[in-house]
């Protein structure tokens, strides 16, 4: 009875296994095809590096602009608004780096019928999407996002420690994660309604908002709608009131539970809306 | 041989708004719309045998798009149930994925900028086919479309016969056992649709690969299909032998006769209707069981040529596309 039980368990763990080799492989395939692609018009390669980083160096003095004669926000300090600023850049960067721009076309796949192509191949058809437009030119963002945060840290006079940073790293993982999975969601309506712009370019204004806007600003029902309903407000601000050593059990537990929430909900508007898919005719 | 597709009282219906005319009508709509059902497939029942090449025919929204849909479970159905190869297409397993491709004549599956060779890295990774079987799988293919030379050109300059040969290996490489294809010659040139017909019945004749077509080109449907399926507002017309399809709607024999001298038509067969005259040289369309007797009164006349030949396609399409509107009213 135990041997069957252990042999069942290898035979999942297995399948698991190749599963997981596959998923390992497509990827790669998907990155270097995406390499090939982009250096074919050298332009569309090399000339990301260039918009990225001006666009990220004006960011930058637009948010010097507006924290010149503010010393605190809160209980943060300009140190503090840094890393903050950094944390949101980073998972702005990581994200335009590994999936904003494939889960981007979402909308126009569904609209356009081009969804059948994904639906009628054994992957997953997320997966594929996720990872098919990754776009290199970004990474130098994520490389300026790290600088800035090493630079919040030690202006914020937080005390660095292995706990700190391991914390800060898993809030980051979670709170990349949180970002991706409302990237996906906004753009799964498109399953049900034919135009989704209103709600992508209500995305972009709450992005803005909460890149310039700490969570901790925010009060009363602000604080319900950018914590629990449009979570923007806890993405960058969780992760750093976790390095500077801020963050309650409450609030953290809260903060899990949005995300699983949140998981729950992407998942299965995306697995409805796969059924509810019917294409575009010939 | 083996049933390895089954349809029972298959339906699709789509919803779909009615707007009325005009910027009232837009305004309406923002607080009432009124919706009408389409259905785009209605009761069908079909089955399917491995190794058969079926054609699918139909006019412009007759709902061959939307069985093809149904059938790889890119779409479900409103009612009623499928099964190919032991599984329901629309729950989207991919143990049933790997054992079918499709190919859409308007959607390429190729990456434009890159090499045949590029795609063909990417699906080798997604049906988790051995580097071997590749290899040969892909020599084989290649070779057999007559395009080892083009599978290191980059895809967008390649003409679209050749786009469509690529597009089919690349559904090919894995050796699905049925083969879904929507409008592959669409667009194609005579000597590229012909090809295209050649290597397909030898897929089918070779591989055993099961492969349903949909076309409007009647000539790949002769060529091609032991059995056709016409359907027509979502409804079977008819379902059987490709030659019983013709022998019951292509009615009518086109003779084309040449004399030495002007005939008069007033001796012509009154039951031939004339379709030219030169005067010299007449053609006629006669029903087919009238053939014979107008053929013996024809050679009374004493012609230096005769040519028989069969109704043109085109015509045969309309009564068939006919009969189905009748149906549906």
């Amino acid at each position: 009875m135990k041997k069957d039980e252990i042999k069942r368990k290898s035979a999942a763990n297995n399948t698991w296994l190749s599963k997981a080799r596959k998923y390992q492989r497509i990827l790669k395939v998907l990155v270097r095809l995406r390499f090939q692609n982009l250096m074919v018009f050298r332009l569309d390669f090399l000339g990301p590096f260039f918009v990225d980083g001006s666009l990220f160096i004006i960011q930058l003095l637009i948010f010097k602009a507006i924290y010149a004669n503010v010393d605190s926000i809160g209980s943060w300090g300009s140190g503090a608004m840094i890393l903050y600023i950094g944390t949101f850049s980073l998972l702005n960067a990581a994200s335009m780096t590994i999936c904003f721009f494939g889960i981007l076309g979402i909308p126009y796949k569904i609209r356009s019928g081009e969804m059948d192509l994904y639906l009628s191949k054994p992957v997953s058809p997320l997966f594929r999407l996720t990872f098919e437009c990754i776009n290199p030119g970004s990474l130098l963002l994520v490389v300026f996002s790290i600088f800035i945060i090493v630079y919040g840290a030690k202006a914020s006079n937080c005390r660095i420690t292995v706990h700190a940073v391991a914390s800060y790293l898993f809030w980051l993982v979670l709170m990349a994660f949180l970002y991706y999975i409302m990237e996906v969601l906004i753009r799964s309506v498109s399953f049900y309604l034919i135009s989704t712009t209103r709600i992508e370019q209500l995305e972009e204004a709450l992005l803005s908002l909460c890149f310039k806007l700490p969570g901790i600003a925010m009060y009363g029902i602000y604080k319900v709608i950018f914590y629990c309903i449009l979570p923007y407000g806890i993405m960058a601000t969780l992760p750093v009131q976790s390095m500077l050593g801020e963050l309650t059990w409450k609030t953290a537990l809260q903060g899990i539970f949005v995300v699983a929430v949140f998981a729950v909900i992407t998942a299965l508007v995306w697995k409805k809306g796969i059924r509810h898919y019917n294409s575009a005719g010939s | 041989m083996e049933n390895i597709a089954k349809l029972e009282n298959v339906t699709k219906i789509y919803k779909r708004y009615k707007k009325k005319e005009g910027l009232k009508g837009s305004i309406e709509g923002l607080f009432k719309r009124e919706y009408e059902e389409k259905a785009a497939v209605l009761n069908m029942n079909l089955s399917i045998k491995e190794g058969e090449f079926i054609g699918l025919i139909g006019p412009n929204g007759a709902g061959k798009t939307t069985l093809i849909k149904m059938l790889t479970g890119i779409i479900a159905p409103t009612k009623g149930m499928i099964d190919v190869l032991g599984y329901r297409p629309n729950d989207m397993k991919n143990a049933y994925k790997k054992q079918y491709a499709v190919v859409m004549g308007q959607k390429s599956q190729l990456f434009f900028d890159l090499t045949v060779n590029d795609t063909l890295r990417l699906f080798k990774e997604i049906y988790e086919i051995q580097e071997e079987e590749f290899q040969m799988s892909k020599k084989y293919f290649s070779r057999l479309f007559g395009v080892e030379e083009l599978m290191d050109v980059q895809v967008r300059t390649l003409s679209l016969g050749e786009r469509m040969k690529c597009e089919l290996i690349v559904a090919l490489l894995h050796n699905p056992r049925i083969l879904f294809l929507d409008e592959p010659t669409i667009g194609l040139d005579a000597i590229a649709s012909k090809q295209i017909r050649k290597f397909l019945k030898e897929v089918n004749e070779e591989r055993g690969t099961t492969i349903l077509l949909t076309s409007h080109y009647m000539e790949d449907i002769k060529a091609l299909c032991g059995r056709s399926i016409v359907i027509n507002h979502g409804q079977l017309i008819f379902d059987g032998k490709t030659k019983e399809l013709f022998e019951k709607y292509q009615d009518n024999k086109l003779i084309t006769a040449t004399f030495g001298y002007t005939v008069n038509n007033s001796i012509l067969p009154d039951k031939a209707k004339l379709l030219l005259d030169e005067g010299y040289k007449k053609c006629l369309m006669v029903q087919k069981h009238q053939a014979k007797a107008v053929l013996e009164q024809i050679m009374g006349l004493e012609p230096e040529d005769i040519m028989i030949e069969e109704e043109e396609i085109g015509a045969v399409v309309e009564r068939i596309y006919q009969e189905g509107a009748a149906l549906h009213e």
